[in-house]
């Protein structure tokens, strides 16, 4: 029943075939790739939907699984490809060379986090990961010119090779001990055990710093604000949303399969979890207070909310599906969110090639969209009622404070309210603060110099302004957004309010997907 | 026969001469290296487990092999493009990004 596999052949096929393009595509019709790409996982999606809803197989032998939690990453992956490159297009026609192998790559990462999200043994699951780690090093290098661009890869590439090489000796070492790698292998293997060895513990212990490295968490997480002010910014927004949700998929189902069966006799796992979590929250927030590029201070933004992610991957229980319900809901929402952010400031760098915070000052006048879209993205990252962010930290900390940890809870809560600070700090910039005026008539303001975009060609014919004075209105007016990222900002809106006011359709299928995991749910 | 314990110290030695050649060396050419070795190591370990255990050890050396080989050649391109564009790989004196 390799039938069952189709999507992820048929995916493989397609970015083959993006790739076969890019070569007799001419120059000036690349971007149709683009769009090309975006219709392929849509119909991809729709695919997997209709093959594979209610299967619950194990293929070849325990390697893979298709089972309603694969499903829906699956989908999930497959939609946020869809954004991303919806969201892309405008800034690879302007900013970036070789734009069909972009679209490619970003196929290829698209299959290693389906795969990563059906893996069910540690071998696999690396490959994947891989995979998955591959095309993003490619991706946070491509702007080839510019010299940031080049060192957040190259600290990035350095920092994740060595996180596969400790995660790769946890692996050998977990084997070598328990000579198993299936993750329900592993379970029943340490169920048997009379006594765990010390080289068991040291190898688990390297799983996880191994996946922290990925998933970005303190004190794993020095590669992220360098990669993520580096990379260009569709790609920033592909690492934030995407590879941290493929690697939140990967661990949680190694954790639910792997420990969570037996941890009513070896439950040390959690209290590594909970630190980590600890550490993520308080580090993640308080270094975001002082960042003042727009892309650092989403990065340490990511790296607190993978915080409150951990802190709910800790309380996985044997019985209960809140905690994994939890943390699936959290990566759905946080991804819907943070899709709106990241639309908005692509958009806003399209137009302006400006990328910190001073930038932004007055965009409540010159694009009110766009101010609005950033407004909401970030009220609802900080958790404020109505939008989604509100209703995904509500669930996921009571179900951290259901099972018991309840200082872990209060913990999350300062620190959410520790990132409304710079999240207001964005705000006011774009509604409080007067706009730039235009140059030549102004002698009171404040050149700023861009410092983000050397090397990438911006339209600065937008700020020569036109010399008849309008009295009430004499910012720099930004033009429009394109149709792509208006869409994309307009469909995260909704969805933000929307999953925020009625989140139960969305909560039913988090449930299915937390129950094919969680044994006994 | 000897104990696998050799095995796994041998390949903890040698582990831990990897990881300390990526935090010391100052050269990005001689990181990857240690990386290498890094995963050379962990080679080894799986082999020596394959050969007392089961055998599926064998399998995931040779698939860490080919994964290891790719990622080297991705970070040489990058190292090469850095190079291009700084005029150097030490990697003291590339920090236009901090904190």
């Amino acid at each position: 029943n390799l039938h069952l596999l189709t999507p992820e052949f048929a995916l493989a096929g397609f970015a083959l075939v993006v790739f076969l393009l890019d070569l007799f595509v001419p120059n000036d019709r690349k971007h149709l790739l683009g769009w090309l790409s975006a219709l392929g996982l849509v119909g991809l999606a729709v695919l997997s939907v209709l093959m594979l809803s209610g299967e619950k197989e194990s293929l070849y032998n325990g390697l893979l699984a298709v089972d309603d939690y694969s499903l829906f990453f699956k989908v999930f992956f497959l939609a946020i490809g869809v954004f991303i490159i919806l969201s892309s297009i405008d800034y690879v026609k302007l900013h970036l060379n070789h734009p069909g192998e972009f679209y490619g790559l970003l196929l290829f990462s698209i299959l290693g986090m389906n795969l990563m999200a059906m893996s069910r043994e540690l071998l696999t699951a690396y490959i994947s990961l891989e995979l998955l780690s591959f095309s993003l090093y490619v991706m946070v290098a491509y702007a080839l010119g510019n010299p940031k661009s080049n060192e957040g890869s190259l600290k990035y590439i350095i920092i994740g090779a060595l996180s596969s090489a400790i995660l790769l000796y946890g692996i050998s070492m977990v084997y070598s001990t328990l000579g198993v790698t299936k993750f329900e292998a592993i379970a029943q293997s340490l169920i048997d055990l009379s006594s765990v060895s010390p080289a068991l513990w040291a190898g688990l212990a390297l799983v996880i710093a191994g996946l922290g490295f990925k998933l970005a968490a303190v004190p794993f997480h020095m590669w992220a604000p360098d990669a993520y002010e580096g990379a260009p910014l569709p790609v920033t927004a592909y690492l934030a949303i995407a590879s941290k949700a493929a690697a939140f998929a990967l661990v949680l189902r190694l954790l639910a399969e792997a420990f969570v069966p037996v941890t009513e006799r070896w439950d040390q796992w959690q209290i590594i979890i909970v630190v980590l979590a600890a550490l993520s929250m308080v580090v993640g927030n308080l270094v975001a207070l002082a960042q003042s590029n727009l892309k650092r201070l989403m990065a340490y933004s990511s790296v607190g909310h993978v915080g409150y992610i951990l802190a709910g991957i800790a309380v996985l229980a044997p019985d209960s599906l809140m905690g994994a319900n939890g943390v699936i809901f959290y990566l759905v929402g946080y991804s819907v969110t943070s899709m709106v952010v990241f639309a908005a400031l692509i958009a806003f760098f399209n137009a302006t090639g400006q990328e910190e915070i001073p930038d932004l000052a007055g965009l409540a006048d010159r694009q009110p969209f766009l101010a609005m879209a950033i407004a909401i993205g970030l009220f609802s990252l900080s958790g404020l009622p109505i939008f989604v962010g509100f209703t995904i930290k509500f669930y996921l900390f009571t179900a951290v404070a259901n099972e018991g940890y309840l200082w872990l809870a209060g913990l999350a809560i300062l620190t959410s309210l520790i990132s409304l600070y710079y999240y207001l700090q964005v705000i006011r910039q774009m509604y409080i603060q007067p706009a730039l005026v235009a140059p030549a008539q102004s002698d009171h303001d404040e050149v700023e110099a861009e410092e983000g975009a050397s090397g990438e060609g911006e339209d600065d014919e937008h700020t020569h302004t036109p010399a008849h004075h309008e009295s009430s209105a004499d910012y720099i007016p930004l033009p429009r957004p394109s149709a792509a990222l208006i869409f994309v900002v307009a469909l995260g809106l909704i969805a933000t309010i929307a999953l925020g006011v009625y989140p139960a359709p969305l909560l039913e299928l988090v449930e299915a997907a937390s129950a094919a995991i969680i044994p006994g749910g | 026969m000897v104990p696998l314990l050799y095995y796994q110290l041998l390949s903890a030695a040698l582990f831990g001469i990897g990881l300390y050649g990526v935090l010391a060396r100052r050269s990005a050419v001689l990181i990857v290296l240690s990386i290498e070795l890094m995963l050379n190591a962990v080679n080894i370990n799986l082999i020596a487990a394959a050969s007392y255990l089961n055998g599926i050890g064998r399998v995931i050396a040779i698939f860490v092999i080919t994964v290891a080989a790719a990622e080297v050649g991705l970070a040489f391109a990058i190292i090469l493009r850095m190079y291009r564009n700084r005029g150097t790989v030490n990697v003291d004196e590339i920090n236009l990004l901090k904190w």
